[in-house]
């Protein structure tokens, strides 16, 4: 494992490198400096609908701003980039390579973010992270758009560079006494979302296309006045982007299975199941994507078709579930802070998949559609299952990458306050949905029940803040004068992990 | 892993034929509606129940899980892979 700051290099020495931890590290280090962005983005959007009325954001388009460029830096930014610099540091290592396969290409790859993120900053669109059309083509301001465009078309090209360097990586160049059934699972994610990212990303790739013709004029694909279909364009864009959601998780739960197993002191219960489950998610990842579309006028049947396909992910997600479960089973666990994040992101994902399954059902998609209830869902699955797994990764692979241990006390702390705060902010607002708030709304009546809730989630998010806070102290206050950490076993488990596979090869 | 196959099969096959049956006895002819109504509501209360059910256990569980098998429990022993160094 390499010692990032115990043996200190230049910092253009690790700009320019185009070695694969210092990729994976400078992907981590810019995706939580973007976590911090979006989330005062996100405080600024609970404290604005603390009371009813305009509180600090003037008006609605600055906020429709504001939760467009939140939406977009936490996934774009955030969630995807920090996937990408875990796979490109720990997977050479776990396959046993010197490096990625094209490590130019990589370097590339990361480099495409910056400019993306100056992009989208700087024009600060108004059109949700949907860009829902008509509106993104016909009253959508200015530059703002188009630059939203032109970012999420560059991050499009850097996801499908990743994804290709990651698949050869791991088919091609793993060590030759490794069987593909070897390949440690939290590897087997990166391979099959990978492979999701390049089937999911070009029709987005063609959306963006056609969205930034309709901009200029010169094409009517999503423009009613035009002739154009605006739900042809939410059809592409979820064909992308609901697989995307597996492209978040299937590394999440990837580094889940490293974090339990270790913690557990046990191997984990059923690799194979492990493997056959992400399988089985990349491939009905396709199958879902029009239940976001129910309310859309399509007929029986499809709806029909995209419920059971949405259903098709339950025994592959159960499968994970029942493999933590079963792997923690007559262990004797250390609940440090990874394996709290581990564990709270555990339930997190039975909560939110639950609730998914309740809302593929048609009946209750017409009731909640566009409602606060889609907001609590789809942010329990980001907040409390990938942000929870990557999150507490970024724990578990810190003393590895430091040489030095965090301050335990302050990442229990962070893990406490932030699973309150999730619980708090996102169960409230599927209760709100039922409620029949409608979501992006920049102001609401003063309903009784309303204004309550909205307060919980408020303080929730306050909460979420101040854990948030203290983490940020301790990575970097622990990066520089934390305790001197014993790499081979950091967490005092005994034993030996897999990690120590640098000690047969030559270039770690 | 030939038997897992088979009983991942065995279960959605036995969980997807009577919902594609429900949805398509509806069929789509307007004199229908209200039949379909009724049995998609009834199809979601079974699947509320479901979730509810299975989350109780699943959630249970887990926090029974982590209450009984953490390191500090008085009946809490090595595990076998501890004895072998690597797991």
């Amino acid at each position: 494992m390499v010692l990032e700051l115990q043996k200190p290099r230049p910092i253009w020495q690790i700009m320019f490198s185009t070695h694969h931890t210092d990729v994976g590290l400078m992907y981590i280090i810019t995706s939580v400096a973007f976590l911090f962005m979006g989330g005062v983005l996100a405080l600024l959007i609970r404290a604005e609908l603390f009371f009813p009325g305009s509180q600090i954001i003037a008006d609605s388009m600055t906020f429709n701003r504001i939760f467009t460029v939140h939406g977009t830096t936490m996934i774009f930014l955030f969630l995807l980039p920090f996937a990408a610099g875990v796979g490109n540091y720990f997977v050479p290592i776990m396959i046993r390579y010197k490096d990625m396969a094209y490590p130019k290409l990589n370097a590339i790859a990361f480099w495409m973010i910056p400019p993306a993120a100056t992009l989208i900053w700087l024009g600060f669109a108004d059109f949700t992270w949907y860009a829902t059309p008509p509106y993104s083509i016909i009253s959508a301001p200015g530059p703002a758009a188009d630059m939203w465009i032109f970012g999420l078309k560059i991050l499009g090209v850097s996801s499908v560079l990743g994804a290709i360097n990651f698949i050869v990586t791991i088919l091609k160049c793993k060590h030759p006494d490794m069987s593909i059934g070897q390949v440690p699972l939290l590897a087997w994610s990166f391979l099959t979302s990978s492979l999701i990212v390049l089937v999911a990303i070009p029709t987005f790739a063609a959306a963006l296309l056609m969205l930034l013709t309709d901009r200029l004029g010169v094409s009517g694909f999503f423009n009613p006045a035009k002739g154009g279909d605006p739900i042809a364009y939410q059809h592409l864009f979820w064909f992308t982007f609901h697989p995307e959601v597996y492209v978040l998780v299937i590394p999440a739960i990837g580094m889940m299975y490293e974090i339990i197993p270790r913690f557990s002191r046990k191997p984990i219960f059923s690799h194979s199941s492990g493997i056959f489950a992400f399988v089985l998610l990349s491939m009905v990842s396709f199958s879902s994507w029009a239940h976001h579309m129910y309310a859309t006028g399509m007929s029986f049947t499809e709806k029909t078709v995209f419920m059971i396909g949405t259903l098709a992910a339950v025994p592959a997600s159960a499968m994970h579930v029942f493999n933590f479960i079963a792997t923690m089973w007559n262990g004797r666990i250390k609940f440090a802070t990874p394996m709290m994040w581990a564990v709270g992101g555990i339930a997190l994902f039975f909560s939110a998949g639950a609730g998914g399954v309740v809302n593929a059902a048609m009946p209750l998609d017409f009731q909640t559609h566009d409602s606060y209830w889609v907001v609590g869902h789809f942010h329990l699955f980001v907040m409390g299952t990938i942000a929870f797994g990557s999150i507490g990764f970024l724990y578990f692979m810190f003393p590895y990458v430091t040489g030095r241990m965090y301050n335990e006390r302050m990442g229990q702390a962070h893990f406490v306050l932030s699973f309150v705060g999730t619980v708090l902010v996102f169960f409230t607002q599927h209760v709100l949905g039922l409620y029949g708030m409608p979501r992006r709304v920049f102001d609401y009546p003063p309903i009784p029940e309303w204004i309550a809730m909205n307060q919980i989630a408020t303080v929730g998010s306050m909460v979420i803040g101040v854990g948030m806070a203290i983490f940020l102290i301790n990575m970097i206050y622990s990066a520089g004068k934390g305790k001197i950490s014993d790499t081979d076993d950091p967490f005092n488990l005994g034993g030996k992990y897999y990690w120590p596979y640098e000690a047969k090869n030559p270039h770690h | 892993m030939k038997s897992i196959i088979g009983l991942f099969l065995v279960l959605a096959i036995l969980v997807i034929i009577p919902i594609v049956d429900y949805a398509f006895a509806a069929g789509d002819e307007p004199g229908h509606y209200v039949d379909r109504r009724v049995v998609i509501w009834n199809l979601f209360y079974r699947m509320m129940t479901v979730a509810f059910t299975v989350g109780a256990v699943v959630s249970g569980t887990i926090i029974w899980l982590c209450w009984r098998f953490r390191e500090s429990h008085p009946k809490a022993t090595p595990t076998p892979y501890e004895k072998e160094g690597v797991w």
